[in-house]
């Protein structure tokens, strides 16, 4: 594979130019790698041919929001950033927070379908996106879906491109739908004494009325942090109500005020947002949270590893960032597959370095032989010469 | 409809899971859509995934095409079947497989009435949220295959927010999973295109679907204003405020009349009146529903009844739910249009609709899930005067023009399926469509799971826009297209 970095990267500005671009490599066999701001430039898998590198950073203007409507529609180079920049004025934002942070352009963010806590209540980008605009290999430009909320004409081809790394087609633009930013934030930071408890603690919470906005648990140092964002009233009262449930479960629990949740929330973000080592995107069932738990507590101490975890509690959708030794990082990956093997659960290796990436297969089985050609079919049909990143597709078969 | 298939399905399904004489068949004529109409070939009723898989991979061997149904009430013909087809009505496949409470979710049978989930989990406090007015006996498979939605979506988002996985018969026969409760499943999302593909890519046997813990608070009122727009001003009002509700539906003076013909809910007598439902926990919503009220009273509400009781509440939706039919009670015949506008243009598109309501001589009552601009204009009129079955065809043509003009869609959730599948080509150009033929191919390239619905015009896979090949001339180095 030639190194990405040393090749020539285009920037286009205009949704035509990325198609020109296009034709022209797939007329001529070259392999187009995409990209954004780079936030996530280790995420996915290396390509195994690069001649074309195509960044739509400057691909960035003009956003346009429609408040009465609570949509956004942006080019694919615009980032949250600007995005929630846009919207402040009007009290709405696009809710997502993704692992790469708000730099992250609405290309990329689609493409990698990267979220965050606040993923618990509003949604995955896959969730939010009602439509988009995008360039085929072919250099024909396309769209799916529309700018309403509510619509059913046709496939949803957005929803598709989520999560596809850049193997289906180009995103040149995409409408989100939007929410209200509400006016008022608490944070919980509750600490169970065990593991056993801060899974009765998680069943209570559900089994409640509360309706945190985001409700995650963080390892080694073990503690769950539950936010509440609607009004002032509200938000402490729900914030009251979790203490004491926290309380009856034998858990501590601290009301964090604003000013005083930020940097809880912004060190719960850096734990995990890290451009060295192994970060992992693990799915289990949410009362296996517990077990995940422990078994990473066990594979690092045999280890020596390091080995921090953050996810949402109540989805069961965990990242575990692991650093030092590339062979025992191998390992850890392995062992963690077949412990949650019997419980549904499933790990994918979003970034990593070559060593372990030789060790160990990036992603788990994607389903028997039938969703495995299905998936090449789709590929196949997007991109009959396999000019977008080729071999870079979520699943390893694209 | 090939005898030798007939009989090898005679040989593959019990005697009760095969109908072909055209007495049986006649039920399965068409879907809620009246209008549209064919007998099928043969209809089987499987009651389990292998025998599903076993007649889809019949047809395939035998190259025939097949269609699934739900419990038909499907509104845009998606479950038309075809005389040289197989039905496969999924009616029978209804058990609730399992429930795991502590993790939300629920995997059910495609036979298994939407309602019947909530049903089923209701005594520990959960639902499943999408709610169509039909939802009592439509079925979860033909929920996924519409991706539909209901009164509650404008919050809580369509079937595609809460279906968490399938297990489906691809029209091969082959058996796939997609999707499952855990989260974040490797590979392409297929799953999510796999939703709202109305039957068009594969037969769903299986779906894993969330549960919510129903809301601690729900407060519902009833608002009389002296005009659509002044009701259209108070909604756009809330929204500005930062308030997202469960719910907001309006209807005008021709709907409220139908209702109240229908099941005397006690409406205002207004020209339009608001729907407006929170849900969530009781503080904020207690918090949020005074500024709602204040609203609605700023904006002009003649009348403002907040529902006191379950009884209150239950009352109000039954005005709402019942508008559909309750048209029979003032028109002889009416036609149901689906579509959508941006919320902000609103105004407009109904003042065109009055326009065209003059001009047509036919009147048009105005139902519609105020929140997410999804109308559904009820076109009145009486077949038995002629000509005004076809006017009120172009009436709803009309309709769908002024959505689209106003950058809109041509159905917020009753589907394309057979009915509206001409009009893609106004809202997607040939590129669209191409991009989702190519989906089409890589799950149908037969083209035989329910061809002829959702696409404007049927195309083989062998037809699909090939790679860009140079032109002789440019290879020559003559011309660039660049
Ligand atoms: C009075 C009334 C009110 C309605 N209100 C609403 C509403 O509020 N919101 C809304 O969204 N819709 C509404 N609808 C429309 C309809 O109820 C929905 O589209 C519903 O999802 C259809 O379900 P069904 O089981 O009846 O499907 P069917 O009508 O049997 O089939 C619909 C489509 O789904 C496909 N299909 C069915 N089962 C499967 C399966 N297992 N696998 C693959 N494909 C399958 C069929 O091929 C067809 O294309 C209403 C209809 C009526 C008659």
């Amino acid at each position: 594979m030639p190194d990405a970095a040393t090749l020539q990267q285009v920037e286009p500005t205009a949704a035509s130019e990325v198609a020109d671009l296009l034709r022209r490599a797939d007329t001529q066999g070259q392999a187009v790698v995409v990209c954004g701001n780079r936030t996530k430039a280790r995420w996915g898998v290396p390509p195994q041919r690069a001649d074309v590198v195509l960044s739509l950073k400057r691909l960035n203007a003009p956003i346009e929001h429609s408040a009465g409507d609570l949509i956004v529609t942006a080019p694919a180079g615009a980032t949250l950033a600007d995005i929630n920049a846009l919207l402040a004025g009007e009290r709405q934002w696009l809710p997502l927070d993704p692992w790469a942070g708000d730099h992250c352009t609405v290309g990329g963010l689609i493409a990698t379908n990267d979220s965050g806590p606040r993923r618990h209540r509003y949604g995955a980008p896959r969730d939010l996106l009602i439509g988009v605009e995008f360039a085929l290999a072919n250099g024909c430009l396309a769209k799916g879906g529309g700018r309403v909320v509510k619509n059913v004409a046709g496939y949803d081809i957005g929803r598709l491109l989520c999560g596809s790394f850049g193997t289906l087609a180009v995103i040149t633009s995409a409408t989100f739908k939007l929410s209200p930013k509400p006016p008022a934030s608490r944070t919980v930071v509750v600490r169970t004494r065990s593991e056993a408890e801060a899974r009765a603690l998680l069943i209570a919470i559900t089994q409640s009325p509360l309706t945190p906005s985001a409700a995650e648990v963080a390892w080694p140092d073990t503690r769950c942090l539950l936010r509440f964002e609607t009004t002032v009233a509200a938000a402490e009262q729900q914030a009251a109500v979790l203490t004491r449930l926290a309380a009856h479960h034998g858990a501590t629990a601290e009301i964090l005020t604003e000013t005083e949740e930020k940097p809880c929330w912004e060190r719960h973000a850096t734990s995990v947002r890290r451009h060295a080592g192994t970060l992992l995107r693990v799915g289990v069932l949410p009362v296996d949270l517990p077990k995940l738990l422990t078994a990473l507590q066990s594979l690092a101490s045999e280890s020596g590893l390091r080995v921090v975890a953050i996810g949402r509690a109540l989805l069961g959708a965990v990242l575990v960032h692991v650093d030092g030794d590339h062979a025992q990082t191998a390992a850890l990956v392995g062992q963690l597959r077949t412990r949650l093997k019997s419980a549904n659960g499933h790990v994918s290796v979003l970034a990593t370095d070559p060593e372990v990436a030789h060790a160990t297969p990036r992603w788990d089985e994607v389903g028997n032989p039938a969703v495995q050609q299905l998936m090449r079919a789709v590929k196949a049909q997007f991109d009959p010469r396999g000019t977008l990143c080729p071999g870079g597709g979520p699943g390893g078969l694209t | 409809m090939p005898p030798v298939l007939l009989q090898a399905l005679s040989r593959t399904l019990p005697a009760d899971a095969l109908l072909s004489h055209p007495v049986d068949l006649l039920t399965y004529e068409s879907d809620a859509l009246v209008h549209l109409r064919a007998m099928p070939g043969a209809v089987v009723l499987p009651r389990s995934t292998a025998e599903v898989a076993a007649v889809v991979r019949l047809c395939h061997e035998h190259g025939v095409p097949f269609v699934a149904r739900g419990s038909g009430t499907g509104l845009s013909g998606g479950a038309l079947p075809r005389r040289d087809g197989v039905l496969v009505s999924l009616a029978r496949m209804t058990h609730i497989r399992h429930v795991d409470l502590d993790n939300q979710y629920a995997v059910v049978e495609p036979g298994v009435t939407n309602l019947e989930i909530t049903r089923r989990v209701a005594p520990f406090g959960f639902y499943y949220a999408p709610d169509p007015s039909s939802q009592s006996v439509c079925s979860i498979g033909g929920n996924v295959a519409e991706n539909s939605g209901g009164a509650h979506c404008l919050k809580y988002g369509f079937t595609v927010h809460h279906v968490l996985g399938v297990e489906a018969v691809l029209p091969t026969g082959d058996v796939i999973r997609l999707g499952g409760p855990t989260p974040d499943h490797p590979g392409l999302d297929l799953l999510g295109v796999l939703i709202g593909s109305e039957g068009t890519l594969a037969v769903v046997t299986e779906v894993t679907v969330r549960l919510l813990r129903r809301p601690e608070a729900v407060l519902t009122l009833l608002a009389g204003f002296p005009s659509i727009d002044a009701a259209g001003e108070a909604v756009s009002a809330i929204i500005a405020c930062g308030i997202v509700p469960a719910a907001v539906e309006m209807m005008d003076r021709l709907t409220i009349d139908a209702a109240e013909a229908a099941v005397h809910p006690n409406f205002p007598p207004s020209s339009a009146v608001l729907i407006v439902e929170l849900d969530g926990v009781e503080g904020e919503v207690r918090e949020l529903f005074s500024r709602v009220e204040g609203v609605c009273q700023r904006s002009g509400a003649e009348t403002v009844e907040v529902a006191r009781d379950n009884a209150a509440r239950d009352r109000i939706w039954k005005g709402r739910k019942a508008a559909f039919a309750a048209m029979g009670r003032v028109s002889p015949n009416y036609y149901v249009q689906d579509g959508v506008v941006p919320r902000t243009r609103l105004p407009e598109v109904l003042r065109r609709i009055r326009d065209l309501e003059q001009r047509s001589g036919l009147r048009i009552g105005n139902v519609f899930h105020a929140g997410d601009g999804n109308l559904h204009p009820l076109i009145c009129y009486d077949e038995s005067i002629p000509g005004q079955a076809e006017r009120a065809e172009w009436v709803a043509s009309e309709i769908l023009e002024y959505c689209l003009d106003a950058g809109g869609s041509l159905t917020g959730e009753h589907g394309v399926g057979a009915d509206k599948r001409a009009s893609m080509a106004k809202m997607f150009t040939t590129d669209d469509l191409d991009t989702m033929q190519r989906v089409r191919c890589a799950f149908d390239p037969r083209s035989l799971c329910n061809p002829g619905k959702v696409f404007p015009t049927p195309r083989l896979c062998g037809e699909v826009p090939g790679p860009y090949r140079a032109h002789p001339i440019e290879r020559a180095g003559l011309a660039e297209r660049f």
